[in-house]
């Protein structure tokens, strides 16, 4: 079995970290549907390349895909108002279907047949190279570093905005970065693992940890806890029951997001008249 | 709960293992596709056991990989694939994963149904400009039975250089089967005969082998371009032309889209015929030869 699954244990156990830290910020700005959009202006970008008929594996193929990625950031950056009528989220769907549509246009003009670039795009957990995971595990220390040095502004553009607004930081400048950085995370994770695992790496453990514990560093690390045991646990069913792997891991998720928040409800309810002053 | 699971994570693995003793003697032999798996249990008989990867309703350009598949693959003394790019999306990382030397391209252990076939409609420029999915031409080459019979040689002399103690069981193997399409070739000829040089329009360019083979044009597609989903003025030009030609017959697999078919069939008049590449993906089709003969009765009812 170790021959077959280590690599996705590998994949599972050195990567979800960054993601359950975005998406404590992607939860608390209340933008979940960013990671999809993002992985989406990437793909499209990847179509453009089709088009000019580029090596898909290429330097050129990815630069385009990158600034694909970048000018999402930049539209979900600007559009991010202080204060606006219009949801962030709303704006976040929109960038969705139309890079998607788009990309379905463009490839009509193509003629290729997509399942090489479908491959290429949407990867699968049980098929890490040794090599994706350890590109993907530089880039996620990369980022994850930026994120340490620069968190006193990236945390407070996500946690507090006013407070960022009243303290004179560029916030848009500040969220281009930060829906770079997570655009640059987003991309490279789901090439490897796919657009289903992306997503619930970024949300379950983070929802979990929010009902759990209420410091960040607290919701951090049970976050990444819950997201070692959930993708262990998940690809650990997937090779007894011989299932899809990716597919495993969410389903596995979803059950642990429900056995933690029940429990939790029912945890505060007993505590309620003794403690009675949690939010 | 959780001793019930690990009894049953035991029990699989046990139970593993003693198939893994127990076929020992047999040679382990993983096919990509299930026309191709068809064919070597006709070759290999008692003496090898066929795993197939994808269902025959799947649709064998994507295929979703399962952990077996790459336990299948680490253990197997010889793979047969197409060869021909068609399971390009999925089996290279597959083999990339399951590190066996054995099944390697240019091992005895490696079988490339399509070496040694001439391909259909290769594109005249091999770059992405060319416009086709598929570079080394056309990969849906095992509904033609005279090919199938090629391949079928290819297999067992595959098997007689990995297993040389039982080649004449494949030998003689593959003879039987070469003997029966022979045969109904004569009778599936003689059915379609009646029907030869009409045209006939499928949802994707899976059937040029056939049409070559029995005698059909089959060039109008319901895709736009292979891999394409299809569009409403592409679809009305596939009305126009089949009023046109009086073509009575839209031929579509389990994967497609079989909505799009019965519209266009409304529009024209025409049948939707549930054709099939794979060996069980349609009714009492278990073997390659049942396969051939279902195609050929439905094409015929449809056409009558």
């Amino acid at each position: 079995m170790w021959e077959v699954m280590f690599w996705p244990t590998m994949a599972c156990v050195l990567l979800p970290w960054l993601l359950v830290y975005l998406g404590l910020h992607v939860v608390r700005r209340g933008i979940i549907f960013i990671d999809i959009a993002m992985a989406q202006m990437a793909s499209l970008g990847i179509c453009v390349a089709v088009l000019l008929h580029l090596n898909l594996e290429g330097w050129p193929a990815f630069l385009i895909a990158l600034g694909f990625t970048l000018i999402g950031a930049a539209i979900f950056s600007i559009t991010g108002k202080r204060s606006s009528q219009i949801p962030q989220e709303a704006i976040i769907g929109i960038g969705y279907v139309v890079a998607a549509a788009a990309a379905v246009l463009l490839l009509s003009r193509a003629a290729e047949g997509d399942e090489e670039i479908k491959n290429m795009l949407v990867g699968n957990i049980l098929l890490v190279s040794p090599l994706d995971v350890w590109k993907c595990f530089g880039l996620f220390v990369v980022v994850g570093l930026t994120h340490f040095f620069l968190r006193k502004s990236l945390l407070l553009v996500s946690f507090d905005r006013d407070a960022a607004y009243q303290q004179g930081l560029a916030v848009r400048w500040w969220d281009f970065l930060f829906y770079s950085l997570f655009g640059l995370v987003v991309t490279s994770f789901v090439s490897i693992a796919g657009v289903l695992l992306v997503f619930s790496y970024l949300i379950v453990p983070a929802v979990c940890a929010i009902s759990l514990a209420d410091s960040l560093g607290k919701r951090f690390l049970l976050g990444w806890l819950i997201a070692l045991i959930g993708g262990v646990t998940g690809l650990l069913l997937s090779f007894s029951w011989d299932l899809p792997s990716g597919a495993a891991i969410v389903c596995t998720f979803g059950v642990l997001l429900v056995v933690i928040t029940s429990a939790s409800v029912l945890f505060r309810r007993r505590r309620e008249p003794v403690a009675g002053k949690e939010i | 709960m959780k001793r019930n699971c690990l009894t049953k994570t035991i029990g699989a693995i046990f139970l593993g293992l003693t198939m893994a003793v127990s076929a020992n003697a047999k040679l382990n032999v993983v096919a990509t596709l299930p026309d191709f798996g068809s064919v070597a249990r006709e070759v290999g008989g008692d003496y090898v056991d066929v795993t197939t990867l994808a269902k025959p309703t799947e649709d064998p350009h994507f295929v979703d990989a399962r952990p077996s598949f790459v336990v299948k693959l680490r253990e197997a003394d010889l793979l047969i694939d197409g060869g021909a790019e068609l399971e390009i999306g999925w089996l290279p990382p597959l083999l990339q994963n399951a590190r066996n030397s054995k099944i390697e391209i240019g091992q005895p252990g490696r079988v490339q149904a399509s070496e040694g076939i001439r391909l259909m409609e290769v594109p005249a420029q091999l770059t992405r400009a060319a416009g086709d999915v598929h570079a080394m031409g056309n990969p849906h080459f095992m509904v033609d039975p005279i090919i199938a019979k090629a391949v079928a040689a290819h297999i067992a002399r595959a098997f007689s250089a990995v297993d040389p103690a039982h080649a004449a069981a494949y030998q003689a193997n593959e003879k039987q089967f070469e003997n029966t399409i022979n045969a109904k070739l004569q009778e599936w000829g003689a059915k379609l005969l009646p029907f030869r040089g009409q045209s006939l329009v499928a949802y994707h360019d899976s059937w040029v082998y056939f049409a070559h083979r029995f005698g059909f044009n089959i060039n109008i597609f319901l895709e736009p371009k292979p891999g394409i989903p299809p569009s409403p003025s592409h679809l009305a030009e596939v009305i126009a032309q089949m009023k046109a030609q009086k073509i009575k017959a839209i031929l579509v697999e389990p994967y497609q889209n079989r909505k799009i078919a019965e519209k266009v069939a409304e529009e024209t008049g025409g049948k939707v015929v549930d054709f099939a590449q794979f060996p069980g993906a349609l009714p009492d089709t278990p073997t390659y030869v049942k396969l051939i003969d279902t195609l050929v009765s439905r094409l015929v009812a449809a056409l009558k």
